[in-house]
């Protein structure tokens, strides 16, 4: 597994079109992940997601359609600052895949980034909500160790 | 900037341990018990100022422990402090499989309602 990237699949029972819908609206995505968000689902369109309420301290950070292929795959970019064209290095690029398998969904989703970005950004990101580092890459060479002290008197 | 209790994790242990060298420096000193910056120096792409640099930035966060060795210092990986990172870690990596779960019941959920 290369190190700075996250990938996860999950199956779901529901057509590839209601799914696309849900990943990809900014309707839906507010259900599933910031508080608000407001952007154009087609490629290029540059728009925003907010976590926390926008007059009580939240944080709205940018958000680019990079890729919407209905049913297939949605892809955007996200973290840079709301004024910057989104690019690898100032950014994390969210990739959807969607999978028609046994009557519902195959969804797979990939993000790439941390390395271009750098630590100190996906530490800064941590702060305002909760975050989705790389981190269970590692986990598995800390684990077998942090369980061999937790045996310990 | 808004956190919860649970999601929130020192920026400094996390800046530490995010580093690449840092983290292959962490597996070297598991692996052999203690190193030096001359022994770590050894088994690394980099000088031995920028191991000695490194090993700095750990023990400032409390994941190495360092003694004296003669005109060295021979550093150990904390262990509850390192346990305490792993534990972090892991809660905060879980984030997208916590998104995708929401995705997956919202998605079923209209799914249910189109077949009714």
């Amino acid at each position: 597994m290369e190190f700075g990237t996250i990938e996860r699949e999950i199956y779901v029972e529901a057509a590839p079109e209601i799914v696309f819908d849900v990943v990809s609206s900014p309707e839906h995505l507010k259900q599933w992940w910031p508080d608000d968000a407001r952007y154009d689902p087609t490629p290029g369109s540059a728009g925003e997601i907010v976590f926390g309420a926008d007059d009580a301290g939240g944080t709205a950070v940018g958000f680019t359609v990079v890729d919407a292929r209905p049913p297939r795959t949605f892809a955007f970019r996200w973290t840079h600052e709301i004024d910057q064209v989104a690019t690898e290095g100032n950014s994390l690029l969210v990739t959807f895949d969607l999978t028609p398998t046994r009557g519902g969904t195959l969804l797979k989703m990939t993000e790439t980034g941390f390395r271009e970005m750098g630590w100190e950004v996906a530490v800064l990101e941590q702060q305002y909500h909760e975050h989705l580092t790389g981190w269970d890459f590692y986990l598995p060479r800390l684990a077998p160790y942090v369980a061999t002290l937790e045996t310990r008197p | 900037m808004t956190t919860t209790p649970g999601e929130q994790v020192d920026d400094d242990l996390w800046s530490a341990i995010g580093d690449p060298t840092r983290r292959r420096m962490l597996d070297l000193l598991l692996l052999e018990g203690a190193g030096t910056a001359t022994t770590l120096g050894r088994q690394l792409p980099v000088t031995r100022q920028a191991v000695a640099k490194h090993l700095g930035v750990l023990d400032r966060v409390g994941l190495v422990q360092a003694t004296p060795a003669g005109r060295e210092r021979r550093y150990r990986v904390d262990d509850a402090q390192l346990a305490r990172a792993a534990a972090q870690l892991s809660a905060v990596g879980s984030a997208w499989d916590a998104r995708l779960q929401r995705i997956r019941r919202i998605a079923e959920a209209i799914q249910r309602t189109q077949r009714d």
